[in-house]
């Protein structure tokens, strides 16, 4: 399964285990966008993601847009390093404004 | 001769003039390093000789002029001070190119000799250049050197980063083209400084479309890179994305003075707008080629509201402003130059030597024909006879004007030698210059060159003295040469003067004793003693230091200048200086003429040396036929009678009346006495055989129009010889 | 994990001196003959980057970017086009197919390099 969703605390925590690309990019909206009227905080562990184009990230960016249309908190956590190489490039740490963990066992960039 | 020896004759004669010019630059920055139109014309004579030597495949040249040009370049944008050693070296390197074209035109399939290129090796290693074997290096690399050479010195401020702004399409992500990617691979080419991604036409809600590519960049980008450069990285997606890209700053600068720069005479033809922005680099081909759509797409809709291509192109962000308005401004101006240049042609001088020839012929047809209705008395043809004779000397006077040039470009090559001769002698010494734009006959101009230098030479070695004599003697411690030249009663006078130690005449006379040029009891005018420096027998190099060296090849100069028609006098005073003078015929090869006649035969006097005609009338002038004087109203001169001169005839009978004709050379008036007064007549003087080489007081033959030859008399040669004469002729009285 | 890029080309030689340059390059590479070969290679693959030839037997290169179009799998790959200088059609009619990436022959690898770069960085 692709995408797992776990609840704590009231926050749901989407865990992406899957590229998200161009390929996955209309199935993963599909999925994601149940959860935007929840009412509930989003929290997207993105520890999963091998890998990441345009296309996932314009997804990413859209559901940030999409939690704020909704007033609902989202959070993105635990960063891949295939994530935070493309946050990083396009200088989107900040707009995101999740804190990121570089995780010891990434490989060396 | 082939099409291609042509044009490498073309590229010499080119080549020759462009390093002539850039000399004489040099030697001006010397006095004023700042002259950027100098420095400019240095630059673009390194620039067109590597340019043209690369069409001809002369690689040497254009390695070697590469290095030159990538030095003024520097020296052009403020980037290197230009100070007396970078002026030396230029000037060497001048040279070293003039003797890289004279190899490759003799010996082009043969290497450099050792010789040639380590003087090469070693000019670029002063230049601070590379000694890297860069063969030819094309035109395009320099405008990319250039940038990096900025964004190198001033990487740390922002006027040198890129902006480029990318608008992807929908469908990018679709065809594969991931923004992502190319990102990824602009930052392999420099540094990414800032990124700004966003997607301000992300749909709200279901309506995004995940496949689509809703992404913008704003990119700051800096590194060693052209616009071309950054745009073929996008090349791909170039059906996908729109992309602008504004350059730095410092870009925009650079392509400013790259379109300040004169354009290469050869080659310049008004460019298109868009070419030429290409051609700098200040716009791609793309960019350009979108630009051109637009046009035509408005001009589809409305030709009246169509926008020129200027304006589209600062609307569509491609240009810059200030870029495009210097583009116009250029290409205004190279419309102006063309129509200038327009204006001259390079003419052979082999056929305008041809043509003067023919009018030569000309004008003697003309006085044959003028000869002929006096004669005949045709009174009703002698109108259009006249008219046709007015024309004939105006078509005369403007083919010889054709070949007139102003000498000063001929004085101005003695700056060159001025200078490395005072430094070689550690001797300060300033050249100056006055009447440059005085014209003579382009043949005589090529033969005075050697003479001068000789002359000038001899100021420089032995005139003008070291600075602690100078100081010593009371004298600014910078010696001046002075140049000048003039018309003169149609002649031309030169004059060399220096404020050097002057001569010693005692000393001239004691060695002209010694040699035995003249006796010890011999009085010689002041001016008579100077004028032995001329004899050949006192220029050998031994008496030469005695003689402040100025006996050395003085009589060859002498001879150089007489072989012209003209002469050349010295005067000097000891600790003041000398003055050399020169007195050369504007041309060589029609004169205006007075004709005389004298026992039957012609004799033409240069009209211009003409004073008056008298009739020997008792009242007017009082002969004195012992002394050879005549007493022209109250003015005392010597004369000449023609008639006995010419024919050695020491007796004249007094039965027809006589004329007088005054001459003057110099301050010096001379009479010649004549039987028969004829009139102005035009001449072309026919030079005189070796024969006649050893007869004095003839310069020149002609042809009259009835057949007959007339002899042109030496003015010069015969006033000497009477004053000569005269001066004797007292001598033999005092004593 | 290294990019995988697919080589397709009739020419062995080409194929060889295109899998030198690229494995150099630190990419894997994946070779087929011809657009027949391709598809069937493609299978179970991820592939980053298809380079392939115009001409060649069985299915030609236009016909293969076609195809590849069609697979759900591999549709959004970048796709590179090798033509031939004076062959601008044939840039056209891969770029109107999906091959929006090309590469005019003859190339020295490092233009090749170059335009991979482009696309797919190692």
């Amino acid at each position: 399964m692709a995408i797992q969703v776990s609840e704590k605390n009231g926050i749901t925590i989407i865990a992406i285990q899957d590229d998200m690309t161009i390929y996955t990019a209309s199935e993963q909206k599909a999925r994601l966008s149940k959860y935007l009227h929840s009412g509930r905080e989003l929290q997207i562990n993105l520890a999963g993601v091998s890998e990441m184009d345009s296309a996932g990230l314009q997804l990413l960016l859209w559901l940030k847009q999409e939690a704020s249309r909704h007033a609902i908190k989202l959070s993105l956590v635990r960063h891949s390093q295939a994530v935070v190489e493309v946050l990083e490039l396009l200088n989107l740490t900040g707009h995101f404004g999740d804190p990121v963990v570089i995780s010891a066992n990434w490989n060396a960039a | 001769m082939s099409e291609l020896d042509a044009a490498i004759q073309t590229f010499v004669q080119e080549a020759d003039e462009l390093l002539a010019e850039m000399e004489l630059a040099l030697l001006g920055l010397e006095d004023n390093p700042d002259d950027s139109e100098s420095i400019n014309s240095v630059f673009r004579a390194m620039h067109t000789i590597k340019g043209s030597s690369g069409l001809f495949g002369f690689d040497s040249i254009v390695a070697f002029a590469h290095e030159a040009e990538t030095v003024l370049d520097q020296v052009r944008r403020g980037q290197r001070v230009i100070d007396g050693t970078l002026i030396s070296t230029l000037l060497n390197c001048k040279d070293h190119t003039s003797k890289l074209i004279e190899h490759c035109l003799t010996e082009a399939e043969q290497e450099l000799s050792q010789e040639l290129k380590l003087t090469g090796e070693s000019l670029i290693k002063q230049l601070g250049g590379a000694t890297t074997k860069q063969e030819s290096m094309p035109v395009e690399a320099d405008s990319k050197r250039g940038s990096s050479e900025t964004s190198e010195t001033e990487g740390d401020t922002n006027g040198n980063d890129w902006v480029i702004l990318l608008e992807f399409g929908p469908d990018a992500l679709r065809n594969g083209m991931d923004p992502l990617s190319f990102i990824r691979y602009l930052k392999t080419l420099g540094d990414i400084v800032d990124i700004l991604t966003s997607a301000p036409d992300l749909p709200i809600g279901e309506a995004m479309d995940p496949e689509s590519c809703y992404l913008h960049f704003k990119i700051v980008f800096r590194g060693n890179t052209d616009k071309q450069g950054i745009e073929s990285v996008f090349e791909f997606a170039e059906d996908d994305c729109e992309i602008r890209i504004i350059p730095p700053h410092s870009q925009i600068e650079h392509y400013l003075s790259l379109l300040a720069e004169p354009s290469d005479e050869d080659d310049a033809q008004v460019e298109r707008l868009g070419e030429m922005l290409i051609n700098i680099g200040a716009l791609t081909p793309k960019e350009v080629a979108k630009a051109l759509q637009r046009q035509s797409e408005d001009k589809a809709e409305s030709p009246e509201q169509a926008k020129p291509i200027g304006e589209i192109l600062v609307e569509q962000q491609s240009a810059e402003q200030p870029v495009v308005e210097q583009a116009l401004k250029k290409q205004q101006s190279v419309k102006q130059k063309i129509a200038a240049e327009a204006n001259y042609i390079r003419v052979d001088s082999e056929k305008l030597g041809k043509l003067i020839n023919l009018v030569g012929e000309l004008v003697i047809s003309g006085a044959a024909m003028r000869m002929m209705v006096d004669r005949h008395g045709l009174s009703d043809v002698e109108e259009v006879a006249v008219s046709m004779n007015d024309l004939v000397s105006e078509i005369r006077d403007t083919a010889l004007e054709l070949r007139m040039v102003a000498i000063g470009e001929t004085f101005s090559r003695f700056r060159r030698v001025v200078r490395d001769v005072s430094n070689e002698l550690n001797k300060q010494i300033e050249l100056k210059i006055t009447g440059g734009e005085t014209e003579l006959d382009k043949t005589v101009v090529e033969k005075i060159n050697d003479p001068l230098t000789h002359l000038i030479r001899n100021s420089l070695d032995h005139g003008i003295e070291m600075p602690e004599q100078r100081r010593a003697a009371g004298k600014p411690e910078q010696g001046t040469v002075h140049l000048n030249a003039y018309h003169d009663s149609g002649h031309i006078v030169i004059q060399i003067a220096d404020d050097g130690a002057g001569l010693n005449d005692e000393k001239i006379r004691t060695k002209a004793i010694a040699n035995g040029l003249i006796t010890a009891d011999q009085v010689l005018t002041k001016q008579e003693v100077f004028d032995l420096i001329f004899e050949a027998g006192l220029s050998t190099k031994d008496e030469a230091s005695n003689l402040s060296g100025r006996g050395v090849g003085m009589d060859v100069v002498r001879r150089n200048i007489e072989a012209l028609r003209g002469s050349v006098s010295l005067d000097s005073e000891p600790g003041q200086g000398t003055t050399v003078t020169i007195n050369l015929p504007l041309t060589l090869a029609i004169i205006d003429g007075f004709m005389v006649e004298a026992e039957q035969e012609c004799y033409i006097i240069p009209l211009s040396m003409v004073e008056e005609c008298v009739e020997m009338s008792p009242e007017e002038c009082e002969f004195d036929e012992i002394q050879h004087y005549v007493n022209l109203r109250g003015e005392v001169m010597p004369y000449l009678r023609l008639g006995d001169y010419f024919n050695n005839r020491k007796q004249h009978s007094n039965i027809h009346r006589e004329s007088m004709v005054v001459v003057r050379f110099g301050q010096t008036k001379v009479g010649f006495v004549v039987d028969k007064l004829h009139g102005e007549h035009q001449t072309v003087i026919k030079p005189l055989g070796k024969v006649f080489e050893q007869l004095k007081g003839i310069s020149g033959a002609t042809v009259l129009g009835s057949g007959d030859v007339a002899l042109i008399l030496d003015v010069q040669g015969l006033v000497q010889f009477a004053t000569r004469d005269k001066s004797r002729a007292s001598i033999g009285l005092a004593g | 994990m290294a990019k995988t890029i697919m080589i397709v080309d009739d020419s062995a030689s080409i194929r060889q001196v295109v899998s030198i340059a690229l494995k150099g390059g630190g990419y894997d590479v994946l070779e087929a003959c011809d657009g027949k070969d391709a598809l069937n290679k493609l299978k179970g693959q991820k592939i980053h980057l298809i380079i392939t030839d115009v001409n060649m037997p069985n299915m030609d290169g236009i016909t293969f970017v076609q195809e590849v179009k069609k697979l759900p799998d591999y549709k959004f790959t970048p796709m590179m086009m090798l033509t031939t200088e004076a062959a601008e059609d044939k840039k056209q009619a891969g770029k109107a197919a999906g091959a929006k990436a090309w590469l005019t022959k003859p190339f020295q690898p490092q233009t090749l390099m170059t335009a991979v770069s482009k696309l797919v960085l190692p």
